[in-house]
């Protein structure tokens, strides 16, 4: 008797202190602030990437609080929201960011965006999102892509690859390893775009899952049909099979070997070893860690003193940069509409928000640590650079300057779809 | 069947009905009142939380008649989820057919694809049917994944739900809407279980050899079975296409059919109030970890780096575990011990 009174007791107290969490919150005094919402992944089958980016996007907001004096003289209210990788729980997510009066919002991962755009863009709640593909942001609605896509990865490697690697005559053969997720599609879908306009003849596409433990059937397949150079658009797990499979099959050394972003980090030279990875090509649309540009310092700054072990991952760059931008749009808005537009945090804050923040952004630095932020008509993606990289005695090493990815309408070719 | 004191049946019907006493019909009004009245005092998150639970209520009040009451195990249910949201994504996306035609055809195809993965259910149960419906699962998700028609990996876009010139816009309208076939499904089941079809549902459960023995047809019964659980399964995913706006197939994964096992489980096999305890535990649960107690946890307290973000995994397996120690009956026993207390006042036995 005794223990069951306990336990009731115990599940009361419990129940009284999760009621409690939401109304000390609502007790705590308010000030005028100006609220955007963030969500990643960060527990789930994503928690590796997610987790770092959380972090980076409330360590920047941390910083542009403390040191900066918010914006405009308003702080910054981040609403932090895990979505556990979930389609789900990401559209809720949205709903509860709409309901608490949130002026954007942002994600990490494409597929995350992907799952809650719609319910966005039927409300014209503008999002900004770090891990960019085609798909959510063609046609243009109201999700904007913080970096380049997938897509732009290729067409900037198979550019580098025909202005500076392919000696041959002829039309180079080019074959694709694509994860078969946005992130590999993205990248195909460029191909089939832009392949003929750059004299690439393209192999038949592979594919692979990001649980793919061997690679050899399909790469025997490509060994077969002779390619001068591989592409793989994919993360560092799956990448690292496919290229100590090529190795394996004396295919690497020999051909060129390009990557997508989502595949050149350090994880992929931890996870193959620097050895089998030396001299693969691969595209980035934001610097290194350690690397000497403005942004470099505070960011390392406030990540030792708050996440010092998301060091070294180049993913906690992307959110950081993806906070001063939301920032940057806030600071605009504010300039062009005023507080008072803004503080409604209605359908009438997120027009604002989006005509006169997201798209005033002209040539914004984020301290350099990706290409400079702009906002062209009718192309969502908010930065347009990225360089190419080669892996050089284990280190990603930058080979280029950064380079302007053109736009790609898929939209105006069938099969892209509706 | 227990009455509260002092209230006793005269008639068939009064033994027959769902809601026997006054008080019966004055809380169930009460808490339809309150229901219908939620989109005045809920926001659109809370709302959009609720249309969750609705549609999962839906899919787990399926597999409830499919396992529960008729003992077939099945973990492929976010499987055949997936069907109903596919078809009905694909019929009123790319042929522009009417969403009441979608919501039928996506229970009609979910339900015919459950006819053909329960088969093996014949000759074959217990693990072993779990193995099969896995299959399905896994099926299911590759033909989405590969077929043009589908979308394929990058998903395709679903339009707003509407009836006649009624579109479901707003979070409360889809409530509406989610909530008035949530109760058309609970109120099946619930007779359905009452029925002949349900009693022998109970018998193939409790010992198909016996079932048969007493001349009722496994092939049928088992197979019924399958159909309507499944037909569930694709009604709540046609709401939940419709609901999202939005479809890839990654949506769908062999996670949320083991979760859908754990629901009914958790809220009690068997039992038509299972189901909802249930979902409603789970779904909250989910909901008050990752959108409450991590976020307190990584403004308020100094913990280690990482940590914060492995607390809904842990306390969520640790809540699930201690309850099917605590409470292996579900949360439908709990229920139902109360509703007795209830009954015999102001007496103790």
């Amino acid at each position: 008797m005794k223990r069951k009174r306990l336990l009731v007791a115990g599940v009361i107290g419990l129940a009284l202190i999760i009621a409690m969490l939401p109304i000390s919150a609502a007790c705590a005094p308010k000030e005028k602030t100006l609220k955007i919402g963030i969500s990643t992944p960060s527990t789930g089958p994503a928690a590796e990437k997610g987790a770092p980016m959380g972090h980076a996007n409330l360590d920047c907001i941390e910083y542009i609080n403390s040191e900066l004096g918010g914006v405009a003289g308003y702080p910054i209210e981040a609403v932090w929201l895990d979505n556990g990788y979930d389609a789900a729980k990401v559209v809720t997510n949205v709903k509860r960011f709409m309901d608490e009066g949130c002026l954007m919002f942002g994600t990490s991962s494409s597929k995350m965006m992907s799952a809650c755009m719609e319910i966005a863009n039927r409300a014209e709640f503008p999002g900004l999102v770090c891990f960019n593909a085609p798909i959510l942001h063609r046609p243009p609605q109201h999700i904007y892509g913080q970096m380049t896509d997938y897509g732009d990865d290729w067409a900037a490697f198979a550019k580098y690859y025909m202005d500076n690697i392919w000696k041959g005559t002829g039309k180079p053969k080019m074959a694709m390893h694509l994860l078969n997720n946005t992130t590999g599609y993205g990248a195909r879908d460029a191909a089939r775009a832009k392949a003929d306009e750059l004299g690439i003849e393209l192999l038949p596409f592979e594919e692979h899952a990001d649980t793919t433990i061997s690679e050899t059937e399909s790469l025997t397949r490509i060994k077969a049909q002779n390619p001068d150079v591989l592409y793989i658009s994919s993360t560092p797990a799956p990448t690292a099979v496919i290229i100590k499979n090529a190795v394996e099959l004396g295919m690497y050394p020999g051909i060129t070997i390009g990557l997508g972003h989502a595949g050149i980090t350090k994880a992929l030279v931890d996870i193959a070893g620097a050895d089998i990875v030396e001299g693969v090509y691969g595209v980035f649309p934001t610097v290194n860690w350690g690397d000497n540009v403005p942004g470099m310092a505070k960011m390392t700054e406030y990540c030792r003193k708050l996440h010092p072990k998301d060091e070294g991952n180049m993913d906690y760059i992307t959110s950081w940069a993806q906070s001063l931008i939301m920032a940057e749009i806030l600071r605009l808005a504010v300039e062009n509409v005023g507080y008072d537009v803004l503080a409604k945090g209605d359908v009438e804050s997120w027009r604002a928000v989006e005509t006169q923040g997201i798209q005033k952004l002209n040539g914004y630095d984020v301290g350099g640590l990706h290409g400079p932020v702009s906002y062209t008509p009718g192309d969502n993606r908010l930065s347009k650079s990225l360089r190419i990289f080669q892996i050089q005695s284990g280190a990603i090493t930058p080979i280029t300057d950064w380079i302007e990815a053109p736009l790609v309408k898929y939209e105006e070719f069938d099969w892209f779809g509706k | 069947m227990n009455l509260p004191s002092g209230t006793r049946n005269y008639t068939y019907a009064e033994d027959m009905a769902i809601l026997r006493t006054k008080t019966h019909w004055a809380l169930f009004i009460g808490f339809l009142v309150l229901l219908f009245a939620a989109p005045l005092y809920l926001g659109n998150y809370w709302l959009g939380v609720a249309n969750l639970i609705g549609i999962t209520l839906i899919a787990a009040t399926g597999l409830n008649i499919l396992t529960g009451y008729c003992g077939q195990l099945s973990i492929g249910h976010a499987g055949f989820i997936a069907v109903g949201a596919y078809t009905s994504a694909v019929l009123t996306n790319r042929l522009e057919l009417p969403f009441i035609v979608g919501l039928i055809c996506a229970g009609f195809t979910a339900g015919i694809i459950g006819l053909i993965f329960g088969l093996p259910s014949v000759r074959v149960k217990g693990f072993y049917l779990a193995i099969a419906t896995i299959a399905a699962q896994f099926i299911i998700i590759w033909v989405i994944n590969h077929w043009s028609v589908t979308g394929g990996f990058v998903g395709i876009k679903v339009p707003y739900a509407s009836i006649g010139g009624l579109v479901f816009r707003s979070e409360a309208s889809q409530f509406y809407l989610i909530l008035s076939l949530v109760a058309l499904c609970t109120f099946f089941a619930k007779n359905l279980a009452r029925t002949r079809v349900g009693r022998a549902f109970i018998a193939i459960r409790d010992n198909d050899l016996a079932a048969e023995v007493m001349g009722i047809s496994l092939l049928y019964y088992k197979l019924l079975a399958f159909f309507i659980g499944c037909f569930m399964a694709g009604i709540a995913g046609a709401l939940l296409a419709h609901w999202i706006g939005f479809l890839n197939a990654e949506q769908f994964s062999l996670t949320e059919s083991i979760l859908y096992i754990g629901m009914i489980i958790i809220g009690g096999l068997g039992t038509t109030i299972g189901p909802i305890f249930g979902v409603v535990f789970i779904r909250l649960l989910q909901q008050i970890l990752t959108v409450e107690i991590v976020p307190f946890l990584e403004e308020n307290i100094a913990l280690p780096a990482g940590f914060a973000t492995g607390v809904t995994p842990m306390l969520f397996g640790l809540v699930i575990v201690l309850f099917l120690i605590l409470e292996p009956r579900g949360l439908a026993h709990r229920w139902a011990l109360f509703k007795s207390a209830y009954r015999l006042w102001p007496f103790s036995y």
